[in-house]
């Protein structure tokens, strides 16, 4: 309800936007092949689906996959450079300088070493998904508030009893808004693994529409990322609302 | 059997003197107050009997045993109420308990509502007034299986009414709960209201100044607090705390 009340004026805006396209296209008598209609989409998006639904099926399975390794893998080393300072100390500023390597130009050195199978793939998909949620995983942990540690401390907490009663539970927020961003990045890695070469999935769709200059299917394809990418989002979005209880519409109160 | 005796502790940090030859005892279920003026070293002290640093020099016992630089000896109640905002208040006041390795839901339960949280325990620490964060970290501390309790300032952050009531509540549950109790505090009528006996603590390096006995019969109501003996009491422990001062 609170959606429809304060969403109306973006999907009003939207609409519009649509609406313009719709009409501004005949109008200057733009080409299909070279932009095609909202409406010619949707009528593509509708029609077509046996020929696609095999490859969305595809790149949902994948990016799933690819995000639970990648997050498991990214909260992995979260917690070992947390638990760890000196591993911190040496492997934090490293983990920064790997993300000024875009992956797409890892992409074809991962083909070279792994071939064309379903693991260079996921290797794509966790490279993208895990930064994001370490690094905010890590920063959860760091910012545990020093009362509550001052608390646990006194009380006689051991390291172990600290992190899965303090630093943990109090960087599930954070943690969570790395997932939102893995989420539809991972969606993102996976396309651009299958453009690499794959045999199904929305990246091989895409290449085959543009090739051929069947631009409406590309149009489709980038809508059918868009919605996955939101769906995955919204997925976190509900999971978070139900794990993060405690939090309040004011902010809550971080030292009880 | 809570019998803390403290022993010419010593404690500097980077070359200054924090506690020097600090020495004082707490008997068994009795309540003592630490008066102290502000930075005279009352945290350090409590850090040194939690065990979060090892004193330079003497020795922290309890019940005869040394517990220099052991966690977890001693229960703690710090300034703030620290419950942990993801933790239903039950689970708050049972953390202590969880945290020394035996807890009792039962027990906190009826805990709760003896100090008047009934209804409560399924609510977060966000949902409660700050007096009533704290009777919940309090109780988080009476929950704690160790027989000494610190408390450090506990009232300092609430507002002048709520304090008095407060204070009126610790003594009636503790009345009921009898535990040894070391209470940090800077305020001469919380000390002389809730202590047996009072202890001044002088300027750093701090030691003990003075002791005075505190022969307000128990249990307690809040107007002994007009009386002309409490105010006697209060001048006097008034004029150590300016004699430290000026020195």
């Amino acid at each position: 309800m609170k959606i429809m009340q304060k969403g109306w004026r973006p999907v009003l805006v939207l609409i519009l936007l649509l609406i313009i396209w719709q009409v501004l296209v005949p109008l200057f008598q733009v080409p299909d092949w070279l932009l095609p209609t909202p409406y010619q989409i949707g009528l593509e998006a509708v029609n077509s689906w046996p020929n696609y639904s095999g490859h969305l099926f595809a790149t949902i399975r994948l990016s799933i996959l690819g995000f639970f390794i990648g997050s498991s893998v990214g909260l992995g080393v979260a917690m070992i450079l947390h638990l760890v300072p000196k591993l911190r100390e040496t492997f934090y500023p490293l983990l920064i300088l790997s993300q000024n390597i875009p992956i797409i130009v890892l992409a074809p050195l991962l083909v070279i070493w792994f071939g064309f199978g379903l693991l260079p793939k996921l290797v794509i998909i966790i490279l993208v998904c895990f930064f994001p949620i370490t690094i905010a995983a890590l920063d959860g942990f760091r910012q545990t508030s020093g009362e509550l540690l001052h608390y646990m401390k006194m009380a006689g907490a051991d390291r172990r009893q600290i992190f899965w009663k303090l630093e943990w539970p109090h960087a599930m927020p954070s943690i969570f808004s790395g997932l939102k961003i893995a989420a539809t990045y991972s969606v993102m890695g996976a396309v651009i693994s299958e453009w690499l070469g794959a045999q199904e999935g929305i990246g091989v769709y895409m290449t085959l529409a543009s090739s051929s200059f069947r631009t409406t299917q590309v149009f489709v394809a980038i809508l059918l990322i868009m919605c996955l990418s939101m769906l995955f989002f919204a997925a976190i979005v509900l999971l978070e609302k139900r794990v993060i209880r405690w939090k309040t519409s004011r902010g809550g109160d971080a030292n009880g | 059997m809570a019998e803390l005796v403290i022993e010419q502790l010593m404690k500097s940090f980077d070359g200054a003197e924090v506690l020097k030859e600090l020495s004082l005892h707490i008997e068994k279920d009795e309540f003592v107050a630490v008066l102290g003026p502000s930075g005279s070293g009352k945290s350090t002290l409590f850090h040194l009997i939690g065990g979060l640093y090892e004193p330079d020099a003497g020795a922290i016992l309890l019940d005869g045993d040394n517990i220099n630089g052991e966690k977890g000896s001693v229960s703690y109640m710090p300034q703030s109420p620290s419950l942990l905002p993801w933790r239903t208040v039950l689970d708050n006041v049972l953390l202590g308990a969880e945290i020394a390795g035996h807890k009792d839901q039962q027990a906190a339960i009826q805990m709760m509502e003896k100090a008047g949280l009934a209804g409560y325990e399924q609510s977060y620490p966000h949902q409660l007034s700050g007096g009533m964060k704290q009777r919940a970290a309090f109780i988080r501390s009476l929950l704690s299986p160790q027989p000494l309790i610190l408390l450090d300032e506990p009232f300092s952050a609430l507002d002048e009414f709520t304090r008095s009531e407060m204070q009126q509540w610790l003594l009636d549950i503790w009345q009921r709960n009898k535990r040894s109790i070391l209470f940090v505090t800077h305020n001469i009528e919380e000390a002389l209201f809730l202590a047996d006996r009072i202890l001044v603590l002088s300027e750093k390096p701090a030691h003990v100044v003075a002791e005075f006995k505190v022969k307000f019969e128990r249990p307690r109501a809040q107007d002994i607090t007009l009386t002309e003996e409490f105010l006697q009491y209060k001048k006097e422990i008034y004029k150590v705390l300016k004699k430290g001062e000026l020195k």
